[in-house]
């Protein structure tokens, strides 16, 4: 049991929807990520999901791409980031924290993901990977983290019970065929395949990519149990950060999950 | 286990290979893959890929006595085997033939492909005409630049060139760009890979299209020197011409294999493409392989004189045959390979690509392990027609 599936746990019992956020470590730079973290907790978000930023991002928009860029020209590197969650424990206890990024990274990092700092994180997602295989398969020994598995609506039924067997936490659907910030949602395809899913398991299936508006959110929740808002939010950020005030995302995020809570 | 058989069932030669995708891609990559199992013992889809090769590329190409490079290595007989007199002027032909028939009998109506010399744009958009297909090609802006003659010779055939500027601006970034372009259009598009690179079953596909090269070598040096050669020399990118050259003779350890790397400029030891020599194990662009990476898991950037040679990664078959010692690899920098180039140039009349004048800047370490009585092929995996420019620039000239 970690914070993962005690906050999945929570909200099932309070037949309340997940608020997913996702942003990337070091995006403007690393003591905003911390600030914006609280900041998005404060405003009603249950996971955050927390971007390790590669050189070579091949499932993202320009948007998030942008990010890692900006990421990595300000020197985020793994291991700052799990500092920073260090930083962000000393008074955040309860909050999930998933990463997301890429095999090349967490592969070159198993050794931090083995080691005691692991216990901030709660899980991975990572992009590249297979859904019938995990982190441990990278050669990361650890087996507190869950390992978040991701189905399109591409992933053919033979699979798709493959993928549900090796799932834990919960099941990551992507909206669309594309890249991160592709926004041609159709959640009436949403709708079926999340139906689909269910009935080779129990776990919440958090609907992400192209999730926007709050008009969004609330129709992807029709369907899900969660919903992940990646690009809009760090476009948001990047907007934000000239003036280095982040109220507006705060009070956007704070609209959505009053709307779908 | 016969060394011909990998990859296994996953995707994977020994502890490399495998599909490192994102999930929207899989399906793609499933179809795929039972689409070439099916048609590979098919005999009509042979034959039409051998016509192909016959009357469209102008295979076999030739096996060529290069008597005057033989003289002045003073040592073994060395051998070219032609790949620059192919139809676009290089190997990736072979491979785009092959593809273009899958892709048609998969139902796709879109091609696209990622290019750092431009010879597999080219050799793309040079088969998407002829069955009047939709043509992308994703080209690094840079190399857009030092390749100009291949990016306008794309455009003549039709297709359309999409420079990216991501990134370091070259090969990898246009592989990036391409994948994103696949995982949008995943079901209406095919994507030509241009080496033995990429998710699995791509390095199988294109090291299968490139191996008649090598089967054709086989042929060839029994009748025009009795016996197989001693050794053969390839320059490795991706690694598909080398692929292509070695595969046929895998089992039969009497043959050395040497693939060569680009090691950049001498003076600049941090900039290079020497992925085997320098890399560590890493994944990028669908598989498990050598790459050029920092200790923290993020690709560096690469510096070769040939754009096609210019990349971090490299199939998976060469990692693993890398480390059993099958291959033996080995860079050689740019300043050698414009030697080279020039000494082919006017020791021979041809003028190789600079990626191929990589392989024979490696000779004068090679033909020293050999005596007179002993055969060595090199693969000249291209021309040199679009270098031109890039090496005119190197020697301070300016061509209009
Ligand atoms: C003439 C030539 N040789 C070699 C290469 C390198 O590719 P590979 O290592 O896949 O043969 C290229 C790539 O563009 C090329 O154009």
């Amino acid at each position: 049991m970690n914070r993962l599936d005690r906050t999945l746990a929570s909200l099932q019992h309070n037949k309340s929807k997940a608020l997913v956020a996702y942003l990337v470590a070091g995006d403007p730079d690393l003591k905003t990520t911390i600030e914006l973290m609280h900041g998005f907790v404060e405003a009603g978000v249950d996971i955050i999901e927390l971007g390790i930023p590669f050189s070579d991002p091949i499932a993202e928009g320009v948007t998030i791409q942008d990010a890692h860029d900006r990421a990595l020209k300000k020197g985020t590197t793994f291991l700052k980031a799990l500092q920073l969650l260090k930083e962000f424990r000393s008074t955040d206890k309860d909050t999930p924290i998933i990463l997301m990024g890429y095999s090349n990274t967490f592969m070159a990092n198993h050794k931090v993901l083995e080691s005691p700092q692991a216990k901030n994180i709660d899980g991975l997602i990572i992009v590249d990977l297979p859904g019938e295989i995990s982190h441990k398969d990278l050669g990361i020994k650890n087996d507190q983290l869950h390992s978040i598995t991701l189905m399109s609506p591409t992933t053919k039924a033979t699979r798709k019970k493959a993928i549900c067997r090796n799932a834990s936490g919960f099941i990551y659907y992507i909206n669309v065929r594309g890249v991160t910030g592709h926004s041609t949602l159709n959640f009436k395809e949403m709708a079926n395949n999340i139906k689909e899913i269910k009935k080779s398991s129990n776990l919440p299936v958090f609907s992400g990519f192209g999730i926007k508006t709050k008009e969004d959110a609330l129709k992807a929740s029709a369907s899900a149990d969660g919903v992940v808002i990646g690009s809009h939010l760090v476009q948001m950020i990047e907007a934000c950060s000239n003036q280095n005030n982040y109220k507006k995302i705060y009070n956007y995020l704070r609209a959505i999950a009053k709307a779908i809570k | 286990m016969n060394i011909k058989e990998l990859p296994n069932a996953e995707g994977f030669f020994g502890a490399y290979g495998g599909k490192f995708v994102p999930e929207t891609l899989m399906k793609a990559l499933a179809e795929l893959e039972e689409q070439y199992n099916k048609l590979k013992q098919n005999t009509a889809f042979q034959k039409q890929i051998d016509k192909d090769y016959a009357d469209f590329v102008g295979r076999p190409s030739p096996l060529y006595f290069a008597e005057r490079l033989t003289k002045k290595y003073k040592g073994p007989k060395i051998w070219l085997k032609r790949e620059d007199l192919n139809h676009t002027g290089a190997h990736k032909i072979n491979n785009t033939i092959g593809q273009i028939i899958l892709a048609k009998k998969m139902g796709k109506k879109r091609i696209i492909a990622e290019t750092g010399a431009g010879q597999h744009g080219v050799a793309t958009a040079t088969v998407a005409a002829r069955l009047g297909l939709e043509c992308h090609i994703y080209m690094g802006a840079e190399d857009v630049e030092r390749q100009s003659l291949n990016v306008y010779r794309i455009k003549l055939l039709g297709a359309s060139v999409h420079p990216v500027k991501s990134g370091t601006a070259t090969l990898k970034d246009a592989l990036n760009e391409a994948i994103r372009d696949w995982v949008t259009n995943v079901e209406d598009t095919y994507y030509i890979i241009g080496s033995v690179t990429g998710p699995h079953p791509y390095p199988m596909i294109v090291r299968d299209f490139n191996a008649v090269v090598g089967r054709e070598l086989q042929e060839q040096s029994r009748k025009q020197f009795g016996k197989l050669p001693s050794a053969i020399v390839a320059c490795v990118g991706g690694g598909s011409n080398a692929m292509g050259a070695f595969y046929p003779f895998l089992s039969n350890k009497r043959v050395d294999l040497y693939g060569i790397e680009a090691d950049g400029r001498k003076r600049e030891k941090a900039k290079h493409s020497a992925t085997l020599t320098k890399g560590t194990p890493g994944i990028l662009h669908g598989a498990l392989s050598y790459l050029i990476q920092d200790s923290k898991g993020q690709v560096l950037p690469t510096h070769s004189i040939s754009a096609g040679l210019d990349y971090p990664g490299v199939g998976p078959e060469h990692s693993y045959l890398k480390d059993i010692g099958r291959v033996k690899y080995f860079p050689v920098n740019d300043e050698s390979v414009l030697e080279a180039f020039h000494e082919v140039s006017r020791l021979e009349g041809i003028i190789p690509a600079l990626e191929t004048a990589h392989a024979f800047a490696a000779l004068p370490k090679i033909a020293k392990l050999y005596s007179t009585k002993d055969n060595i092929v090199v693969n000249v995996s291209g021309r040199g027609d679009k270098d031109i420019a890039t090496v005119a620039k190197v020697e301070g000239l300016t061509l209009e």
